[in-house]
């Protein structure tokens, strides 16, 4: 996205330079993005090491298909969707060993209380990572990056290489899983402001 | 079924939320949530999940994570005069160009700005080993070997620097390694602080470098409470230690004048600062 009056080049730009061959201009482009990116990696795998295998992965990947580039989307949703791509391989090649079997109510509970200071509990990003965890990887990519990245539904469904509906019911369904995992951290936050008491007809 | 009695399920209602029941199954949800109070909570509920995923934080890119893939990215630039793309790729000759060292392409490690460039990669080693012997163990292991195989390529000469690796380490100091509060280590330490000799005990600590093993990853929390305390400040470093006898974080951070170190609680975290003691140490010590 070219970001008007910023004196650094678009990510556009730098991308056709390093297609160029500027050695300096990828570097550049992904330090840009890299801690988005990171973000969507390590919540859709759930794992710190196979996050980073993936962010590399798709680094390197990136790096070399960068000729293959449209501009049918920003360079932005291409690096998330190359990324997304990578985090689901990675998954893919290890589900032979899933982190937690999902919507386990049991594991939800060790997990939280693997974490020993019960305080910690308490900590909602500790709590919000433990519950994203329970839901099948293809609906906690969708969540992930419309929900906590804040992409639209037609970017999201870009960067996930699916259909705007099913972009919108993986969400839809994430979410209801989700909910009876979440709702006690819902007081701590923004959160309470949508939980009204039962006022329903207001007329 | 008449429509009073028979509630939306929070499926149905999220699918409602996303634009998915339309036509005539969205005007009946529709009109049932008009009249239902618990239907109505259960609704806000649903978006209060949006809401509450939005407002997370994202997590920090680890720098030992940032550190190798700088390495990797530096490989990929190394290598990338191959047949294919031989016709139109400049690419660097590793070893080549000390000057390319701190060129702007690559974010190397934020020391930096104060350890020469040839002893960067060194650092990395020493200082990054366990960060990256972490992350790189298992199915990861060719990280090490392309961060250490790469290595030269971002420092330029660092492959000669890279065989005194503990000299290396020793000669950046312990003090030069600003870490961002975003991305740090907490170094575990057995000292039990005063409130009579903090500023001098906490020079004297910092005197001297971590020891091995003793760096860890800090936990969601400790972060969130090192953010709190921090604010935007670089980090000078983070201790796991005593105070008065009990636990405490330790904070260190530079400021304009000098040092600030800050000493937290057991609470600390996101929320709540539980500052036990600050003070300030003189700058260079």
């Amino acid at each position: 996205m070219p970001e008007p009056g910023r004196p650094w080049p678009s990510d556009q730009e730098l991308l056709g330079r390093h297609v160029a061959g500027d050695a300096d201009a990828f570097g550049e482009l992904f330090r840009r993005h890299r801690d988005r990116l990171w973000a969507v990696a390590l919540r859709t795998v759930c794992d710190p090491e196979e996050a980073a295998d993936a962010l590399q992965d798709a680094m390197v990947s990136a790096f070399r298909r960068a000729a293959d580039f449209r501009g049918e989307s920003a360079v932005t949703t291409w690096l998330h969707r190359i990324v997304v791509n990578a985090s689901l391989d990675r998954l893919r090649r290890r589900s032979a060993r899933p982190v937690l079997p999902t919507g386990d109510e049991q594991a939800f509970e060790a997990l939280v209380a693997q974490d020993g200071d019960p305080a910690r509990a308490a900590d909602t990003r500790l709590d919000v990572d433990a519950a994203l965890r329970l839901l099948p990887p293809h609906q906690r990519a969708a969540l992930v990056v419309v929900d906590m990245l804040g992409f639209s539904v037609a970017d999201a469904a870009a960067i996930l290489d699916i259909s705007p509906g099913t972009v919108k019911s993986r969400c839809a369904r994430a979410r209801t899983r989700l909910l009876p995992h979440v709702r006690h951290l819902q007081g701590n936050r923004s959160a309470t402001e949508s939980v009204q008491p039962a006022q329903g007809g207001d007329t | 079924m008449s429509a009073p009695v028979t509630h939306v399920d929070a499926e149905a209602l999220a699918e409602f939320r996303a634009g998915l029941a339309t036509g005539r199954r969205g005007a009946r949800i529709a009109a049932h949530l008009a009249g239902c109070d618990r239907c109505t909570a259960l609704d806000d509920q649903l978006a209060g999940v949006s809401v509450l995923l939005a407002s997370v934080p994202a997590p920090a890119l680890p720098d030992r994570v940032a550190q190798r893939l700088d390495a990797v990215l530096a490989a990929e630039v190394a290598g990338r005069d191959d047949p294919e793309r031989a016709g139109r790729e400049p690419s660097p000759e590793p070893g080549t160009p000390s000057r390319r060292a701190g060129h702007r392409g690559f974010r190397l490690p934020s020391w930096r700005v104060l350890v020469p460039a040839a002893a960067a990669a060194a650092v990395l080693l020493a200082g990054g080993g366990y960060g990256l012997s972490l992350i790189a163990g298992g199915s990861g292991s060719h990280g090490i070997a392309s961060s250490a195989g790469s290595a030269p390529s971002v420092g330029g000469g660092a492959n000669r620097a890279a065989a005194p690796v503990g000299s290396a380490h020793a000669g950046a100091s312990a003090r030069s390694a600003l870490m961002s509060p975003a991305n740090f280590t907490v170094v575990t330490s057995g000292a039990d602080f005063t409130e009579a000799d903090l500023g001098q005990a906490l020079a004297a600590e910092l005197r001297v470098p971590p020891a091995a093993g003793t760096e860890q990853i800090p936990s969601t929390r400790m972060r969130a409470c090192v953010q709190h305390l921090a604010g935007g400040a670089d980090l000078v470093r983070v201790l796991s230690a005593r105070y008065e006898g009990q636990p405490a974080t330790i904070v260190v951070t530079r400021t304009g004048q000098g040092e600030e170190a800050w000493v937290a609680g057991p609470d600390c975290s996101g929320a709540n600062r539980d500052v036990l003691a600050r003070t300030s140490l003189p700058s260079g010590i």
